[in-house]
């Protein structure tokens, strides 16, 4: 098949997407047409069916229509404050051939972006905004900036034929709209929310506003002409599918003649990088504070992520030597991310290796600026009135001893069903001391295979995860004492300083008394001896509750 | 309304087809016409005949009838009565492979619950007794963390556990060595250690070294190793077949050495599931091996005085299995009457989980009956 049958074939199946509800209705239409030559009171009954059944295809018919697309939360660049942006992204569109955005956002995302506000469906060109994730520009340089704002421009080409760019609209199209059933109808994802509650800050904090409640994708007339258009649109997918991995390569290639193949190649090996990297950033680091109601210093939410990749660089260097392995699906447009790469470097020679070296925030007039202005755009309200703290090792300090201060482990419930009164160390070492851990062990959260051991073997299945929990519970209860201090790196992970002089000592003794403590014949008193005494020891001893 | 009916009506009908097909199988099952099943009752009949059990009298967990000495001594160190596990572990004195059953049987039990042993260790520190049962302990504590699930279904959890464990056995194993003096046992004991943790080839030998020049003609150890050269563990099926005609060759009668080679065999014929073992089995080669099996064990047998002694058993299980492929019923026959009522052993336990093992086995053993017999009428019609 030529490149423009296929082209036709795609656009005969994108105008059936919207048909699908209009050839449904007419089945119906037929079918009580046939029924007027049956007896009368199959007619009706007929009738009656046929209008149950029109109404979720009317209301799908509705469904097609998206919300409009929102603009992600973000800084508007204009033209006046960056006109080196500017200048470049005009430059680049003119070379590809297609019309430069008419407005540029900064967002916190990792990930360069085209968007076309779509008229008709898809079928006429609309509005066009590009919006540019902080983090990704951090990360790349800028010929490989170049590369990826190439790459998605190519997306708008849409192959060599006249009908591509509809053809690559309409697809997009479709994919939003399949993607946007998904959303309201997984269930899961509501679930998820509800149980990470509590961990909400931090979602709102990588750059999610809240969402309000949707409830329409709940009813059943709906998920049932959800599932037909999803299952119409995969199948348009599909069937473009080859069109689709063709256009990705020939964008990749057009990347490459623009910004150059090293550029290329190297950036589509950066992505993935920078994406993990970024989410390691904002669960180790950026998001450190929440806890304690702690922001980084400002400027510094999105500016530290420039930091850790400073840092990590050797460790970032490894992970990108190593192409990651997808699992294909047949719905991707996408070929596997080595395919590209491979595909890339397989071009010829350019000669522009040397090409843009420098940071692709060089383009910007004050990044340090903007990563300030981009905290108030895109952080939840209640982030931005939380303290902000002096410095990195602050962030950490206030953190960990949020986290430790209100320490709820497994054991901790366990040992709460088990006593029937507060869950505390002193507590918990009473038992052990009585030699019931092993019993209260029987309350822990799990596995099969563990529930179903008895005797030694259950306990070799618990201790690992007693040995963690306990250690744990007394760094906690040392930091509840004002006696824990934390070492902070960006190179690794953050460091405990126990009280005792050598830390590396002091690591060790604690270690020996935790498996001390969980011995088969128990001995507690190493334990003790690290912790410094509390009123439930020095007190009458038995009164657990008023602690 | 009648269209009403019209539509429940046919949509009853499978419902009550499916109804009279369930009905039409369940009497079916009751007056079993099947032409076959004269046959299936002909094989039990036939084993009835020379007083074999049916199979839902099969002891499945035992090779053998259990020992009421063995059961005692575990039901007093269950009670805390150390001392009469380490007293029945004494008993055995000299005799290595005695010495290795009773370990195997206390370190089972302390591999579930170790109280006993603790305080066994406890009261006598250095105790050499104690350290091995405690070494022997930790490995089978480590394969029951594993479980006996293929690696693609056990579960991380499971592995962690199971390498932390064997660590610990090999620390085990090393202080029980290091107090054992010229007892094998210790090394025997450490030789599943070495295909859990993947010794090397050098390592093994070395091990292999320190258990043979302490008793070089130790069954059980002999049959550790086979495991370990087998391909499914750290060896492939030439290394395994070479140590086994080895071993089978250096072994005098009676010390039932000839036992490894016809377990090297069968563990080439089960890795093989293409291999018919209609023909394997009749190779020459396999002919010769169990010839002198036979040889070996009568002479063991002789030894022992008692034809259902318990270090024959695991060679008339296999035997009689290979005989069974050899048709030889009535040899194959001989050994099914020593052993039948127990056979939680190899080669049944190979042939298929837990309790169906014992459908191949009563299969192999109804059809050696029926064979008997027949030959049996023959023999009589002729003379």
């Amino acid at each position: 098949m030529s490149s423009t049958l296929r082209a036709v074939r795609a656009l005969i199946l994108l105008a059936g997407f919207q048909l699908l509800s209009l050839v449904l209705l007419g089945v119906l239409a037929a079918i009580d047409w046939a029924a007027v030559y049956a007896p009368s009171s199959v007619t009706t009954k007929v009738w009656l069916v046929s209008v149950v059944l029109a109404v979720p295809v009317v209301r799908g018919m509705f469904m097609l229509r998206l919300p409009d697309i929102e603009e992600p939360p973000g800084v508007p660049l204009t033209e006046e404050a960056e006109p080196r942006l500017w200048a470049m992204v005009r430059e680049l569109a003119a070379a590809a051939g297609t019309r430069a955005p008419d407005t540029i956002i900064l967002t916190a995302e990792v990930n360069a972006s085209v968007m076309e506000r779509p008229r008709l469906g898809g079928l006429l060109p609309g509005r066009r905004s590009l919006h540019l994730g902080l983090p990704l520009l951090t990360g790349l340089s800028e010929a490989q900036f170049r590369s990826v704002l190439a790459h998605e421009y190519g997306h708008y080409i849409g192959g060599d034929t006249r009908l591509g760019p509809i053809v690559a609209r309409g697809r997009l199209q479709i994919r939003r709209t399949i993607a946007h059933f998904h959303e309201k109808a997984d269930k899961k994802v509501a679930q998820e929310r509800a149980e990470q509650e509590k961990k909400s800050a931090r979602r709102v904090a990588k750059g999610k506003k809240a969402k309000e409640v949707d409830t329409t994708g709940a009813g059943a007339t709906y998920r049932a002409m959800a599932k037909i258009y999803t299952w119409y649109g995969t199948f348009f997918l599909r069937a473009s599918q080859s069109t689709a991995r063709a256009e990705e390569f020939a964008a990749d290639r057009s990347a490459a003649r623009l910004a150059g193949r090293d550029a290329t190649a190297s950036a589509l090996r950066e992505i993935p990088v920078l994406s993990s990297a970024y989410d390691f950033y904002l669960e180790s680091y950026a998001t450190l504070g929440l806890d304690a109601r702690t922001m980084p210093p400002h400027g510094a939410f999105f500016g530290g992520f420039g930091d850790l990749l400073t840092a990590r660089e050797l460790q970032l260097a490894d992970m990108r030597a190593e192409l990651p392995v997808q699992q294909l699906s047949p719905y991707d447009s996408h070929p596997p991310i080595g395919e590209r790469v491979r595909a890339v470097e397989a071009l010829p020679d350019d000669g522009r290796a040397d090409d843009g070296r420098g940071s692709a925030l060089g383009l910007f007039t004050d990044p340090r600026a903007l990563a300030a202005a981009l905290e108030p755009a895109v952080l939840a309200e209640e982030l931005l009135g939380f303290r902000r703290a002096e410095d990195w090792p602050d962030v950490l300090r206030s953190g960990m001893t949020a986290r430790l201060g209100e320490l709820d482990t497994p054991l901790h419930r366990a040992l709460a069903v088990y006593t029937k009164s507060a869950a505390t160390l002193p507590a918990l070492l009473q038992v052990i001391d009585e030699g019931h851990l092993w019993q209260l062990a029987r309350r822990l959260p799990l596995s099969e295979e563990a529930s179903a051991a008895q005797g030694r073997a259950f306990r070799e299945f618990v201790r690992p995860s007693l040995e963690g929990i306990l250690r744990t519970w007394v760094i906690s209860e040392l930091s509840k004492q004002g006696l824990l201090d934390w070492e902070f790196s960006w190179t690794q992970a953050a460091t405990v300083v126990l009280p005792g002089g050598d830390p590396e000592a002091a690591g060790e003794a604690l270690d020996a008394a935790v498996t001390a403590a969980l011995a088969d014949v128990p001995d507690t008193a190493p334990l003790r001896a690290l912790l410094p005494p509390t009123p439930a020891e020095t007190g009458t001893g038995t009164d657990i509750e008023s602690v | 309304m009648t269209v009403l009916l019209w539509i429940l009506g046919i949509l009853a009908l499978p419902v009550v087809a499916f109804g009279l097909y369930l009905g039409f199988v369940f009497v079916k099952t009751f007056i079993k016409h099947d032409p076959d099943a004269p046959d299936e009752n002909a094989g039990a009949e036939a084993a009835a005949k020379l007083g074999l059990l049916p199979a839902g009298r099969l002891d499945l967990d035992r090779p053998g009838a259990a020992d009421p000495a063995a059961e005692a001594v575990l039901q007093a160190v269950r009670r805390g009565d150390w001392e009469a596990g380490a007293r029945f572990l004494a008993e055995a004195g000299r005799d290595w492979e005695e010495r290795g059953r009773r370990v195997s049987i206390l370190g089972h039990e302390a591999a579930k619950e170790d109280a006993w042993l603790l305080a066994w260790r406890a009261a006598r520190p250095g105790d050499a007794d104690a350290a091995l049962v405690n070494a022997e302990s930790m490995i089978y504590l480590a394969w029951e963390i594993r479980g006996s699930m293929q690696a693609k279904n056990t579960t991380r959890e499971q592995f962690d556990g199971f390498h932390r464990v064997l660590a610990q056995a090999r620390e085990a194993c090393a202080e029980a060595q290091a107090l054992g003096g010229d007892d094998p046992n210790p090394y025997v004991v450490e030789m599943p250690l070495a295909m859990g943790l993947g010794y090397s080839h050098k390592d093994f030998n070395d091990l292999w070294d320190q258990a043979v020049e302490r008793a070089p003609h130790h069954l059980g150890a002999h049959q550790s190793a086979l495991q370990y050269w087998c391909a499914k563990w750290r060896g492939s099926h030439e290394l395994a077949l070479s140590f086994a005609r080895e071993a089978a060759a250096k072994g005098a009668p009676g010390q039932l050495l000839t036992l490894v080679l016809l377990e090297a065999h069968f563990e080439f014929e089960f890795a093989h599931k293409d291999l018919d073992e209609d023909e394997y089995y009749k190779r020459p080669e396999l002919m010769k091996a169990v010839d002198a099996a036979l040889l070996d064990l009568a002479a063991a047998a002789a030894e022992a005085g008692d034809p259902k002694a318990r270090r024959l058993l695991p060679m008339r299980h296999m035997l009689a299995y290979m005989l069974y492929w050899q048709d030889r019923y009535e040899a194959a026959m001989e050994q099914f009457k020593l052993i039948d009522g127990h056979i939680g052993t190899a080669p049944w336990t190979y042939l298929a989980g837990k309790p169906r093992f014992a459908e191949r086995y009563t299969a192999i053993r109804d059809f050696t009956a029926v064979r008997v017999l027949e030959a049996a009428e023959a023999h009589t019609a002729t003379a």
